[in-house]
């Protein structure tokens, strides 16, 4: 399935806004917000961890996500968990064998697409802590609305009235995906044009992941 | 001294298979272990199903309760899922609390139930705002030689397809509920949704899916969580997920959804053979 260029040209997401170093006692931090959905992620690391969770090949990443009410659920185990798989492929670990990367997440508004602003957020605060990656990684949201058409980086009402959603994740250097899930039903077709459409507008978060790093950086800006 | 060999070199070992385009087991990329379905295998519960894939097993249960609805949703009953890991299965599962791993595995499971909308809450109440059911589905893992996600559902769809509901009336003005389990309804579904796991293995060339991994390919290929598992129910997409590990193209996709919407096909026939016929052995041809 492709889709033609003029209609790449057209793609919007949700405003982004960004400030790295926002915590002054952690190696690496970000507050992301995408719309109206906001998340402050903190890094720390490599540091060291009890020999249990210690690897002899690689980093062990250690990711806690805090919901807004702060009690633990099954459902942040799960988004712990892919954010855990997703950043795993990203960062060089191998250099850091028998250490530990700690990525504390905290939700602070959620308007819909968080577990796509929780990754972004993750990979400004990787980058900004310096640990050392293998490339960056950009989530995007896509919902199906009730009729079929594709929405990119829906609303929070967009995605009530959705009747699928899906959440990509791609890596910066040959645009393949990551990671993705779906909720809802949908045909296949839908899933590799949402899957394409994602693709393009990922090159939009990566646009702005260059933005935020040279405005921090004196030297590359 | 193959043995042997897989110990000292555990990744050239499991090279040198797939480069002559063959899985440790024998199998083709893309053919499934044979599977054993017995259904009605708990007598103590209302509905069950034990299932075999390979070395993997799995056991679901389904018990009954009645209790009023929430007060936001008044219209709706109540499925209960859980997943649990049993030490038994793998060494990687320990005996106390669920581990993150399970916790995963369970939500998993519980996306696809609810994302396939196979079973409508609103057919699980009684009289709205003051009864409903509570459909406690409880899974169990014996054995976890891969593709747990698969096996759970397989199991879980037999069991709720053979689930048949005790007819209650209920009394509105003196709160009298009777229960008649000798007349029984089915419980209604829209299709049987049916998830394949494959492994994604990365050679230089290219990726090859491994669909249907045990453990150990799974480990080689990365570990449980970043195997690919789609999911179909009656030619629709329910849940495609996949988490890290090595990358896929487009065309990946394509044969990815062409393995699993057969398997698919495969899966439902046999838990209807079986609910129909019993038990009833299966063996999936190769391909």
């Amino acid at each position: 399935m492709k889709i033609e260029p003029e209609k790449l040209k057209h793609h919007n997401l949700k405003p982004m806004k960004c400030e790295l170093n926002y915590l002054s006692k952690s190696d690496g931090s970000s507050i992301l917000s995408q719309g109206n959905t906001v998340v402050l992620v903190s890094v720390n690391g490599p540091l060291e961890i009890k020999s249990a969770y210690q690897s002899m090949e690689k980093a062990t990443l250690e990711v806690l996500f805090s919901n807004k009410g702060g009690k633990p659920s099954v459902a942040d185990r799960f988004k712990e968990n892919v954010i855990r798989q997703t950043c795993e492929s990203a960062i060089l670990g191998c250099l850091f064998p028998r250490t530990g990367i700690n990525i504390t997440i905290q939700e602070l508004e959620n308007y819909g697409g968080l577990v796509a602003c929780a990754v972004n957020c993750t990979c400004l605060a990787l980058l900004n802590s310096g640990v050392a990656m293998r490339h960056v990684v950009a989530a995007v949201t896509c919902a199906v609305d009730d009729v079929g058409n594709l929405v990119l980086d829906p609303t929070h009402e967009q995605i009530q009235s959705s009747q699928a959603l899906m959440y990509f994740v791609f890596e910066s250097s040959e645009k393949n995906m990551v990671t993705g899930f779906t909720e809802g039903k949908f045909s296949e077709d839908t899933y590799l044009e949402a899957l394409e459409l994602c693709r393009s507008a990922s090159d939009l978060v990566f646009k702005f992941y260059r933005e935020i790093v040279s405005k921090y950086c004196s030297v590359i800006g | 001294m193959t043995d042997a060999y897989k110990i000292i070199h555990p990744n050239k070992y499991f090279e040198d298979y797939i480069s002559c385009g063959e899985r440790p087991d024998e199998r083709g990329f893309s053919d499934h272990r044979s599977l054993l379905l017995s259904v009605h295998s708990i007598k103590t519960a209302e509905a069950s199903a034990v299932l075999k894939c390979g070395n993997t097993a799995a056991v679901c249960g389904i018990s009954l309760e009645l209790a009023t609805p929430k007060a936001e949703e008044p219209d709706n009953g109540f499925l209960v899922i859980n997943v649990e890991m049993t030490p038994l299965c793998s060494s990687k599962f320990r005996p106390g609390p669920p581990s993150d791993q399970a916790q995963v595995i369970s939500t998993a499971v519980n996306d696809v139930i609810t994302n396939s909308k196979c079973i409508d809450l609103k057919d699980l109440c009684i009289v709205s705002d003051k009864l409903a059911w509570v459909v406690y589905c409880d899974v169990a893992c014996i054995d976890n030689d891969g593709s747990v996600i698969d096996a759970c559902i397989v199991t879980l769809m037999a069991s709720l397809k053979t689930l048949t509901l005790p007819t209650v009336s209920y009394d509105v003005e003196t709160e009298e509920i009777k229960v008649d389990p000798t007349v029984r309804i089915p419980l209604k579904m829209s299709g049987l949704p049916v998830a394949t796991s494959f492994a994604i293995y990365q050679t230089p060339q290219r990726n090859i899916l491994l669909s249907d991994p045990t453990s150990y390919e799974e480990d080689m290929c990365g570990g449980i969580g970043t195997n690919l598992i789609v999911c179909w129910n009656e030619g629709l997409l329910c849940g495609v997920q996949k988490f890290g590990g090595s990358n896929i193209s487009t065309e990946d996709h394509k044969e990815l959804f062409r393995v699993s919407k057969m398997r698919s096909e495969v899966i439902r026939e046999a838990i209807i053979t079986c609910i129909t016929g019993d038990t009833e052995e299966l063996s999936e041809s190769p391909k």
